[in-house]
């Protein structure tokens, strides 16, 4: 279902941040917020001995997104080319969705009397008018970020590091994280040094999630209520033997006082 | 209508900060008149129009989206040989020059002191007769050199020539002394033209840059071939005193002592020389000059360069020898902003002549498709008048080889100041902020002081206009028409695509509106913008409606000669020179020569200022898009030198130079060499009308000591040398934070 | 009271005890630093941020949950395990969860961006949002709650037909509420399972909806003991002791389950060895451990628990507890983005204060106009040997 795909390449990126400005004014985005930012590893080393590696990130639409799942109202859907959107329609600012993204890219309009989540919705409406790629990647001079087809994305990084091997670590960030998502990284540094959130490569938290809302918490109701209207009707009915038995225990002792 | 504004007016003219809402929402929606009329917008107002950037000098081709008559959208031209599709954070930002709420909307007229910033709004009636009668009082009174004109090269520079030239100033200050006449002038030299174009072409794998940080110093086209060379493999060899963007993406870098390039760069050709690794055929063929130039740089030893730059002389013999190797798909980059240090021109002659030595001509350098080409016509217009007066900027008569359309800017500020050989009383500055650029702005403030009569033509009230007498206000560059720009085959329009806001008109409506009041009308020979255009398009045969769609007309190319031909090249000689008569004959060394730099005391640093992505030159700053994805402009300092110094980041110094002094927090850091420091330019704006970049940072210029090369005339920008000392109070300059990362 | 406050109260107003308008003053105080936040937005009036999107607003809120829990424990006491003996303690423990609930939902409202969308849950659903059922539950729970304070009322507005009605349906009510408590309780929990990225994975669970759940009913039972006693003080009111015992009797039980579900979710987990090498959040974590085991040896002394005074003690260790944990959770276990400390602003504590305080002087309100204390026990009552104890020996003064 995922149509889409980047990747990106920390070895190309220059910090212009031309991506950054393309998508602030491609989407509107306020002036204190942001949809995309820059991932610094810092300069590192002694000088002269000096490295320092970026990279552009935004929403990795997730093949199982954490924040769709999570979302209370449902305004963060994935919709059939496999793109995150966002309605800022439904949106009623809970910030659930911050604390369920591992890769921390809801960003919230803290300044706003009305406040809204903000994120990258891959310019869906971009997109829908015929251009080819959003505005980050249309715009960057180095093609350090490129868009195409998630599974073209994916053999190109895959080729990358295999054609340069020593340009590059061997690793794909995006391909298996958080179950898998559509934006690729490769990079010539470990993600950690380029301050990346560590994304366990495990099954999506969203399906972890979804066991515990629509099994567990199903389960949860029907025990409550069974286990407490049997226990109810157990010690109702018990109650009724013991006072029909206190009622014939009364009655025997009139039946014997009358006998008497 | 005159109303007197105060500053808080004034500063209300363009409506609410942004923040609140989107950019150009609160400013009302300017269909393009000529857009609408050739089909590009249609009756709601929305479609997409080519046009060309201004946001810096390489002038990308983009493609304005329009949506109900506001532009929503600039993404690069695929087809413009300079974005090639793309752009770079300051095209991207564009718009919001064009809706910046400070934008000059109407003339102003000063009404209180210079500085001050009252001005008064007027009609353009009264703001060009003002400005007409005074040039003209102060033509009749002082003569017409008395009247100073300086401008940025744009495109309408041709009519702001005209303005000058046929008013009879010989006075043209233009801002190339304070970047690259180091380079023009070392390549007017050599090869008999300003610039070579360079060929990134998939063979190019050995690249040495001297400066020139390209991913920072974004020319997009070029920041995209060197980016693609590097993936491709190729070895890119790098010179800077910082550990730039560029440093960082380049196979070595050479943290190189400030004012030394040229010592390795001599040695460079020592090594290539002496051990004979040039490409003999193409010298002996092509060149002239090699025996004088072989002597000359004999002396220039890898050791002897070794002390000087601080690299290993290993490391110069090995580069020298890698560089040769890979020829000719070598490029010795020139650079662009070579106005570093006083020797900085012989360093540019050496760079010049290593590409000459390994033979690269047409391979890697070739002639540049350069304005001029191209068969465009122009309105027909008398001859100049005959100039006897001495230029204010001493060229030629201090500056024997500097080029007259280049000038030295430095030295025309500094001979307002000084009166001599005569007073200035008039100066006329369009699209330029001389104030913040030039070096010394303590001194070009006590120049302004000296004249009777300042008018800037700006689009906004930077500090340049802030300080004058009358501003005229220009449409932004996505409002107007400029004349077509040839680039290769094709000549390139730039066309409005908003109708201009409030008042603002386009330069080439000014300059001639401003000629006609001067009796000049005679060299404006146009009815208006369309009409100039038209008679640019006479010769090639196409209608101006076929040019606004397309976004460029097809001029070819006077046909030049392939790699088969005879080369020439446009030099006294006709060959490529590695000994200059020219230089010679007016007592200078014909040759790359060695010329010691001056250096800092035990207490003092290199003062180094360069480019940064998200901002240009002095002009950018009010830019709240740029501004929410800017770094703060804080001073680097090295971190074993702040350790002494007890500095952390975001502490403040004093830092102080000859001619002045300023507060800024530093940046501790290991990317850059210990007797340096460095800053961002263009912050520490004095014009309040500026509400978004005034009170931020510092300014270098008013550290900047004027130094200028007597060859070249190139401000030696590098040579300022500044203490720095901590202080504990915070100063009342704000620093800016990046807005995004404080949510 | 100290202070000589002369307040001109309203004739229907006599009797209600001073400390109420001094709490209003401050609730009032509370809810100008609530609309401040509304007109200002969250960036200038709480220390929230993107680095830390939940802050002390929502550890409230689900401590406030958790001790609310009392109503949906007693009435599964009062109503399904058939003890009546227990009745003298349903009013004030309903009005408690009615209040604790609609004190949650203001505090909820000023902590969303968009409150004015705080409906939104009504028509854009979610199913698999922890969140999104929270809201449902918690709207139609506090229907029910509002159900179970009707005899109240109708105590007062007497009308034999709906008290009959009332009565008819009430333990099908009592059980509706009890499900709807259990899902909401471990909703919660269930909110963090999606969260384990942000999460400190001592506390991390698959478990965390069941930990929620049984560790809600004895927060329950430790409500409506510590109000019992708070009673005493402001409405001259409280509950027998044998009441008391009969209550945390229950206490080893539950905590006793709840200790063993930890204890196992830590060895199957693998997090043995994380319980002492997190530093300051071992502590945490073990000081929670700590307290749950130490109200379970407590309430299992029978001298302790059927004591007053001691009973109270034992309370306040398990409330303890509770609300360690909830912030835990909620806060100190969670991740900061930067790893700074984030620490809740004035405006944000302030709000907190002034809601706690209104939910008193509502309750102080509802008591005093309502037979909230009519099965309850009046402190004159109590034996002359309680009196000593509590240092009441002449009867409590009126106001």
């Amino acid at each position: 279902m995922a149509k889409y795909g980047f990747l990106i390449d920390a070895s190309r990126c220059i910090d212009c941040r031309a991506c950054l400005v393309a998508c602030s004014v491609e989407n509107n985005v306020p002036m204190k917020s942001t949809r995309i930012w820059i991932k610094d590893s810092g300069v590192t080393g002694e000088f002269p001995n000096l490295e320092r590696y970026t990279a552009p990130f935004h929403c990795m639409h997730c093949i199982d997104p954490s924040c769709v799942s999570a979302c209370t109202v449902g305004a963060l859907q994935k919709n059939e080319d496999g793109i995150i959107t966002y309605d800022n329609e439904a949106c009623i600012g809970c910030r659930y969705c911050m604390y369920a993204c591992p890769f921390e890219v809801p960003h919230f309009e803290w300044s706003k009397q009305f406040a809204l989540i903000t994120k990258c919705d891959l310019c869906v409406s971009r997109l829908a008018e015929g251009q080819k790629e959003p505005a980050c990647a249309a715009t960057c001079p180095t093609d350090a970020i490129q868009f195409g087809s998630r599974g073209d994305m994916l053999a190109m990084a895959h080729e990358r590091i295999r054609s340069q091997p020593e340009r590059y670590v061997e690793h794909i960030f995006g391909e298996h994280e958080n179950g898998g998502t559509s934006t690729f990284y490769i990079s010539p540094v470990s993600f950690d040094q380029l301050g990346f959130p560590t994304a366990e490569t495990t099954d999506s938290p969203a399906h972890f999630n979804r066991i515990a809302t629509e099994e567990g918490t199903p389960i949860i109701a029907a025990g409550a209520a069974i286990g407490m209207t049997g226990i109810y009707l157990a010690l109702e009915h018990n109650g009724k033997k013991q006072a029909v038995r206190k009622t014939e225990h009364a009655e025997d002792k009139h039946d014997t006082a009358g006998k008497e | 209508m005159t109303k007197t504004i105060s500053r808080r007016d004034f500063l209300k003219l363009g409506a609410a900060s942004v923040g609140a809402f989107a950019v150009g929402q609160m400013l009302p929606p300017m269909v393009a008149k000529a857009a609408k009329e050739s089909g590009l917008i249609n009756a709601a107002g929305n479609g997409y129009i080519s046009t060309m950037c201004e946001m810096c000098v390489w002038r990308c081709g983009v493609i304005a989206k329009i949506v109900e008559g506001r532009v929503v959208k600039l993404d690069g031209n695929p087809e413009h040989p300079h974005s090639r599709g793309n752009l770079c954070p300051r095209g991207q930002s564009g718009l919001m020059n064009t809706y910046d709420p400070d934008r000059v909307l109407t003339p102003l007229i000063r009404v209180g002191k210079r500085g001050e910033g009252k001005f008064r709004q007027a009609s353009w009636e009264e703001a060009l007769d003002l400005v007409a009668s005074k040039m003209t009082e102060i033509k009749t009174k002082y003569g017409a050199e008395a009247m100073v004109f300086s401008s940025t090269h744009n495109l309408s520079q041709p009519l702001f020539e005209n303005l000058l030239y046929a008013f009879g100033s010989p006075n043209y200050g233009t801002q190339r002394s304070l970047c690259f006449n180091a380079m023009i002038v070392a390549n007017t030299m050599t090869y008999g033209m300003e610039e070579p174009a360079r060929i990134y072409d998939d063979k190019l794998k050995y690249i040495l840059l001297t400066g020139r940080n390209l991913f920072e110093a974004i020319s997009t086209s070029e920041t995209s071939d060197l980016s693609r060379a590097i993936d491709r493999g190729a070895k890119v060899v790098y010179l800077d005193p910082r550990y730039t963007k560029t440093a960082s993406k380049a196979t070595e870098w050479l943290p190189i002592k400030p004012g030394n390039d040229l010592a390795f760069h001599l040695a460079l050709l020592n090594v290539i020389i002496g051990e004979k690794l040039y490409n003999r055929a193409f010298v002996e063929k092509n060149t002239i000059g090699f025996d004088e130039l072989k002597k000359e740089v004999s002396k220039y030893t890898p050791d002897w360069a070794a002390p000087l730059t601080g690299i290993p002389a290993e490391t110069i013999t090995r580069i020298a020898h890698e560089f040769a190797d890979a020829a000719p798909h070598a490029l010795a980059h020139n650079g662009w902003r070579t106005s570093n240090f006083i020797n900085s021109f012989h360093t540019q002659r050496a760079i010049t002549i290593l590409n000459a030595l390994i033979g690269n001509w047409d391979v890697v350098l070739t002639e540049a498709g350069g304005e001029e080409s191209g068969k465009l016509g122009a309105p027909s217009q008398p001859p100049y008048p005959r100039v006897s007066a001495l230029r204010l900027d001493g060229v030629p008569w201090k500056y024997p080889v500097v080029p007259f359309k280049i000038g030295v800017f430095q030295e025309m500020r500094d001979n307002i100041v000084s009166g001599e050989p005569y007073q200035a009383h008039g100066w006329f500055i369009s699209r330029q902020n001389p104030v913040m650029s030039l070096p010394d702005r303590e001194k070009t403030l006590k120049a302004f002081a000296k004249l009777d009569f300042i008018v800037t033509v700006d689009i906004i009230l930077n500090d340049t206009a802030w300080f004058s007498d009358v501003v005229l206000p220009e449409a932004s560059y996505l409002e107007r028409y400029d004349p077509l720009l040839p680039f290769g085959d094709k000549a390139f329009l730039r066309q409005p695509v908003i109708e201009p806001q409030g008042e603002a008109k386009s330069a080439l409506w000014i300059y001639k509106q401003l000629g006609e009041r001067l009796g000049l009308g005679d060299y404006f020979q146009y009815t208006d913008e369309e009409d100039y255009l038209r008679q640019q398009l006479a010769p090639l045969g196409v209608s101006l409606e076929e040019v606004k769609t397309k976004g460029y007309a097809e001029s070819p190319e006077t046909p030049h000669a392939g790699e088969s031909a005879e080369k020439s090249w446009n030099t006294p000689s006709g060959k490529i020179e590695l000994f200059s008569d020219t230089l010679a004959k007016v007592g200078f060394s014909g040759v790359p020569t060695w010329e010691e730099p001056p250096q800092p005391a035990e207490d003092q640093f290199y003062l180094l200022t360069g480019k940064v992505a998200q901002s240009t030159q002095f002009g950018t700053q009010n830019n709240q898009l740029l501004n929410k994805y800017s770094d703060e402009p804080r001073m680097w300092i090295n971190t074993q030198v702040a350790a002494k110094l007890d500095l952390a980041t975001d502490d403040w110094v004093e830092v102080t130079s000859e001619v002045g002094q300023i507060h800024i927090p530093v940046l501790v850091t290991q990317a850059i060499r210990s007797d340096c420091v460095f800053m961002t330019p263009g912050y520490g704006h004095l014009s309040k009308g500026l509400t978004t970049a005034f009170g931020i940072g510092a300014s270098d210029s008013v550290l900047h000591v004027t130094y200028t090369d007597p060859i070249s005339g190139g401000q030696a920008l590098s040579q300022t040398f500044v203490t720095v000392k901590k202080v504990d109070d915070a100063s009342s300059a704000e620093t800016l934070k990046p807005l995004y990362l404080g949510e | 009271m100290a202070l000589n406050i002369k307040v001109k109260s309203i004739k229907v107003l006599e009797g209600l005890p001073r400390f109420v308008y001094i709490l209003a003053v401050i609730a009032a105080l509370g809810m100008s630093a609530g609309l401040y936040r509304l007109y200002a937005g969250l960036n200038d009036t709480t220390n929230l941020s993107t680095v830390f999107p939940w802050g002390l607003w929502i550890s409230f809120d689900l401590t406030n949950v958790a001790f609310s829990g009392a109503a949906f424990t007693l009435s599964m006491l009062v109503y399904i395990f058939h003890m009546h003996d227990l009745h003298a303690a349903v009013r004030p423990t309903v009005l408690f969860g009615l209040l604790g609930y609609s004190s949650v939902l203001v505090i909820l409202f000023f902590d969303l961006g968009r409150w004015d969308r705080f409906w939104h849950f009504l028509v854009y659903p979610n199913l698999s949002s922890a969140l999104f059922e929270v809201s449902w539950c918690i709207a139609i729970y506090s229907g029910i709650l509002t159900f179970e304070f009707l005899p109240i009322i109708l105590d007062k507005f007497k009308n034999a037909k709906i008290s009959k009605f009332v009565e008819k349906i009430t333990v099908g009510m009592v059980i509706a509420g009890i499900t709807l408590s259990s899902m909401h309780q471990s909703s919660l929990g269930s909110l963090f399972v999606i969260q384990i990225h942000r999460l400190h994975p001592l506390w991390y669970s698959m478990m965390q909806p069941e930990f929620f759940l049984v560790s809600s009913m004895a927060a329950g039972i430790s409500t409506i003991i510590i109000g019992s006693y708070v009673s005493i003080w402001m409405f001259k009111q409280t509950l027998s002791e044998k009441i008391i015992e009969k209550l945390g009797s229950f206490v080893p039980w539950i905590f006793g389950l709840y200790l063993l579900m930890k204890l196992g979710d830590l060895i199957l987990g693998s997090k043995l060895e994380l319980l002492f090498t997190s530093g300051i959040l071992s502590v945490l974590y073990v000081a929670e451990l700590l307290l749950t085991l130490a109200a379970i040896i407590w309430f299992s002394i029978k001298k302790l628990r059927s004591t007053r005074k001691n009973a109270v003690n034992g309370a306040l260790i398990i409330a303890a507890g509770i609300v360690l944990n909830r912030f835990d959770v909620t806060w100190f276990a969670m991740k900061s983005l930067d790893g700074s400390f984030y620490f809740p602003s004035l405006i944000e504590i302030a709000l907190v204060v002034g809601v706690a305080c209104g939910l008193i002087v509502v309750y102080s309100l509802a008591a005093h106009f309502l037979p909230v204390f009519s099965e309850t026990l009046p402190v004159k009552d109590l034996p002359s040997s309680e009196l000593e104890v509590l240092q009441l020996t002449q009867p409590v003064a009126g106001d």
